[in-house]
């Protein structure tokens, strides 16, 4: 029973996080390989601000909030000048120079030791250390998260999105600022990937720099493509399947030492496949 | 102001490295216009290779040497074919075929990391290196054979591209696809001959990089996204600016790390990667 | 009354010469067409003057604005201007419906999320896919119309946002008799409601039927200008567009 509140937890961490990409990569054409460095950002922000601060989790989130609105807003602003496959490249470039600072200043983040000790969250007299309780707390944020982008994805918003995914240029004719229109929604995405970051912080309870490479991030694509670009449920979908993949290939037998790197190729030969026969994912709205 | 001399070998290094790897990227890229990320991994699976074969197997080192570059050729050869080439029948976007080639980096990284294990390995021992000394820096015989490696190679392709038949095509090829199928040239296996070419190129890249520094599965992003840059950098699809590119790459890197630490390496590539993709997106060589 | 006003247009694109020291005006209210041959710089002069390509020398000035000159493309709704391209730019993976809704959308950030498309958008859709025989795919993929299809849909795309300046970049191109004749029909209505159209054309019949005035381009610059039974019958257009 335990062991099913542990892979909830995981699967609305990677829901939240699916979700959030999915916003700029599915319904905007945003090709983002970044988000594992929002999703570290919140992480580290409540990892440092519990263990070093008398602080608490939902303060720390505020933080980790107004922390990640500035970087992705000057981040967004800077990748907003690039199309297609360049906007690709200069993702993986931030997402390299954040891991850079989390590895490299070493005062704040301690570097590649990681920071160990951080606690679980407590409010109103409830601790959420008893995981049965947090995983329903986490699943609340998802409920909002998932109500949040259903609704930006429904409103007039959306299609203007959807319309900067399919041709940036001619959106543009009929008098929209599609400068504005992407960084808002870079901007919110990467607030949602921070606190699942911060959810995970909490969860695990120590963290350290590797969880929020390059890999990490084409992990996250992997979800979102998965389940399908331009579906909300698809990212649910997703999530599903890849936090249920490494436990399918413990029952099937495999060696616990190579776990991670079988599911490693598992995902590369995911994506090529998803990419050859069937780019909408699993339930998506769009082919990327 | 002793380590100037090292610091510049170390620069002229790390800029021989990143050019070879950036050759192939460029070649790659030149005719089929998309970033194909794979090509880190066939960096890596060359100097995996050696340590297969020469290590494990005990094979003599140059023909080792000879295998592992043609398997890598190989490789590229396979994944142009059985993945990139019916995604272009598709129709596919770059972006797609970008997608692929991470799903392609992604997948093979794991499997080198469960037959070698993650753990960094040196495929020469220490003993072994003979070393020199130039003013007041050291060089080793490996590295000098990575300079003197580019130069042979660089010039081999120069060759290659323009006094060839097979050099020609490759050219018309890069300036347009569609005229070039039209004129009656069989795209399809050119550009198949340009994927092995290409990562041969970047197999030996990863041989040299085995013997100068070492391997690990993990390496292969990192010299990827150096080669990348230093073809951006230089324009890419242009192989000269490739290997400015890179040296005036290796040169911020090694000179940057005089002021702040070392592990903001990678940082420094970055941000000059960014600077360029913002002020002069077609490199310093406009095609 | 000017409406539209060029003076010494000029755009180089690695060393050619599109648009060439091009001077001229356009009256409010008029059809007027822009004819020439191919590469003779008609479509680069409608995407300098819809801010799509920077301008290198010369000024533009629409209804008098002073600023039009550096104009960015999202800025020329607000001047009344919209257009259709030569290879027609629609939201393939929206629905017909969609590409209508998705212009009516407020432009500020608040009034898109917050603002929902109310009843008149929807009759003002519907009466405009109605008008381009196109309500009964409404809910149809754009990529799987049909090429006339297409076109029509951009030309009902550019006809919902009411602006007051219209440029068609070859909109009968390809297409079935019937289709152009809503085509046409469109634009004679447009000229009714006294709107300006600039439309590109390759078809002279089309031509000499809807436009009050010609600008006969070449090489990039304007070759000859005058009403069409006139331009047509001059020899350098003839030469022009035969060759030597």
């Amino acid at each position: 029973m335990e062991y099913l509140i542990h892979l909830g937890i995981l699967f609305a961490i990677y829901s939240i996080l699916g979700l959030s990409l999915n916003l700029v990569v599915g319904f905007t054409g945003l090709l983002s390989i970044s988000h594992a460095a929002f999703y570290g950002i919140g992480a580290y922000t409540t990892a440092i601000i519990l263990t070093k601060t008398g602080l608490g989790f939902f303060t720390s989130l505020i933080l980790g909030i107004i922390i990640v609105l500035i970087i992705s807003f000057l981040i967004g602003l800077v990748l907003s000048k690039f199309k297609g496959d360049y906007y690709a490249l200069g993702s993986i470039g931030f997402n390299v120079i954040v891991l850079s600072v989390l590895l490299n200043w070493q005062d704040l983040t301690a570097g590649p030791l990681g920071i160990a000790g951080v606690s679980r969250p407590e409010i109103l007299g409830i601790d959420f250390s008893n995981k049965f309780y947090f995983l329903i707390l986490i699943l609340i944020f998802l409920l909002i998260f998932y109500l949040i982008s259903l609704f930006i994805t429904k409103s007039p918003f959306g299609k203007i999105l959807k319309a900067i995914r399919e041709d940036d240029g001619a959106i543009q004719i009929f008098g929209y600022n599609i400068l504005y229109f992407k960084l808002v929604i870079f901007i919110v995405s990467a607030v949602m990937a921070a606190i699942a970051g911060s959810f995970f912080a909490s969860f695990v309870t120590f963290i350290e720099p590797s969880s929020f490479a390059v890999s990490e991030s084409i992990f996250i694509l992997v979800v979102s493509i998965l389940g399908g670009l331009a579906s909300l449920r698809g990212s649910i979908l997703g999530a599903l399947f890849l936090v249920l993949l490494p436990e399918i290939l413990r029952l099937i037998g495999f060696p616990v030492d190579i776990a991670g790197q079988m599911r490693q190729v598992i995902y590369g030969i995911i994506l090529i496949l998803l990419m050859l026969y069937r780019p909408q994912g699993l339930i998506g709205e769009y082919k990327i | 102001m002793d380590i100037i001399p090292q610091i510049i070998i170390n620069s002229l290094v790390a800029g021989a490295i990143y050019a070879l790897i950036s050759l192939g990227f460029n070649l790659i890229y030149g005719a089929t216009k998309f970033f194909n990320l794979a090509h880190g991994i066939v960096v890596v699976i060359g100097g995996y290779s050696i340590l297969c074969f020469v290590k494990f197997l005990g094979l003599n080192i140059y023909l080792g040497v000879v295998i592992s570059v043609i398997i890598s050729g190989i490789l590229g050869y396979c994944l142009d074919r059985f993945v990139y080439l019916p995604l272009k029948r598709k129709k596919a976007s770059n972006m797609v075929l970008l997608v692929a080639s991470l799903g392609i980096f992604t997948a093979l990284q794991g499997i080198i990391s469960i037959i070698f294990s993650s753990q960094f390995q040196s495929l020469s021992e220490n003993s072994e290196q003979v070393v020199f000394s130039f003013f007041n820096g050291f060089i080793t015989e490996t590295q000098i054979i990575i300079l003197i490696s580019l130069v042979l190679i660089g010039l081999g392709l120069i060759l290659l591209l323009h006094k060839t038949q097979f050099g020609r095509e490759v050219r018309a090829i890069n300036d347009d696809e569609e005229v070039a199928k039209i004129i009656g040239i069989h795209t399809n296996k050119i550009i198949g001959r340009v994927f092995f070419i290409g990562s041969a190129i970047a197999g030996y890249a990863g041989i040299l990089v085995g013997y100068d520094t070492g391997l690990e599965p993990t390496m292969g992003l990192s010299l990827l996204l150096k080669g990348v840059i230093a073809s951006i950098i230089g324009g890419v699809g242009s192989i000269y600016g490739g290997i400015l590119g890179a040296f005036l790459l290796g040169f911020v890197e090694n000179f940057g790390i005089l002021k702040i630490s070392g592990g903001w390496k990678d940082a420094i590539a970055f941000g000059l990667l960014i600077i360029f993709l913002i002020f002069r997106p077609r490199g310093i060589i406009n095609k | 009354m000017k409406v539209l006003e060029i003076k010494k247009l000029t755009k180089r694109f690695d060393g050619v010469f599109a648009v060439n020291d091009l001077s001229l005006e356009i009256e409010k209210g008029s059809v007027v067409g822009i004819i020439g041959p191919n590469g003779s710089g008609k479509t680069t002069l409608v995407n300098l003057l819809s801010g799509i390509v920077p301008i290198d020398k010369g000024k533009v000035t629409v209804n008098n604005s002073k600023n039009f000159t550096k104009i960015k493309p999202c800025q020329i709704y607000s001047h009344g201007i919209t257009r259709t391209f030569q290879h027609v730019r629609l939201f393939e993976q929206m629905s017909v419906l969609d590409n209508i809704l998705v212009v009516l959308t407020e432009r500020n950030i608040f009034g898109s999320l917050f603002v929902k498309y109310g009843d008149h958008c929807h009759k003002y859709s519907k009466k405009i896919l109605e008008r381009v025989n196109l309500w009964d795919k409404k809910d149809k993929l754009v990529c799987n119309l049909s090429y006339g299809q297409r076109k029509l849909l951009e030309i009902a795309r550019a006809l919902a946002t009411k602006s007051k300046i219209y440029f068609f970049d070859e909109p009968f191109a390809g297409i079935f008799p019937e289709m152009r004749k809503i085509v046409a029909s469109i634009i004679k209505e447009l000229k009714l409601e006294k709107k300006t159209i600039i439309l590109i054309e390759h078809d002279m019949v089309l031509i000499r039927e809807l436009c009050d005035y010609l600008f006969v381009l070449d090489e990039g610059k304007l070759l000859a200008h005058g009403k069409p039974d006139v331009v047509l019958k001059r020899k350098n257009v003839v030469k022009a567009y035969l060759g030597e």
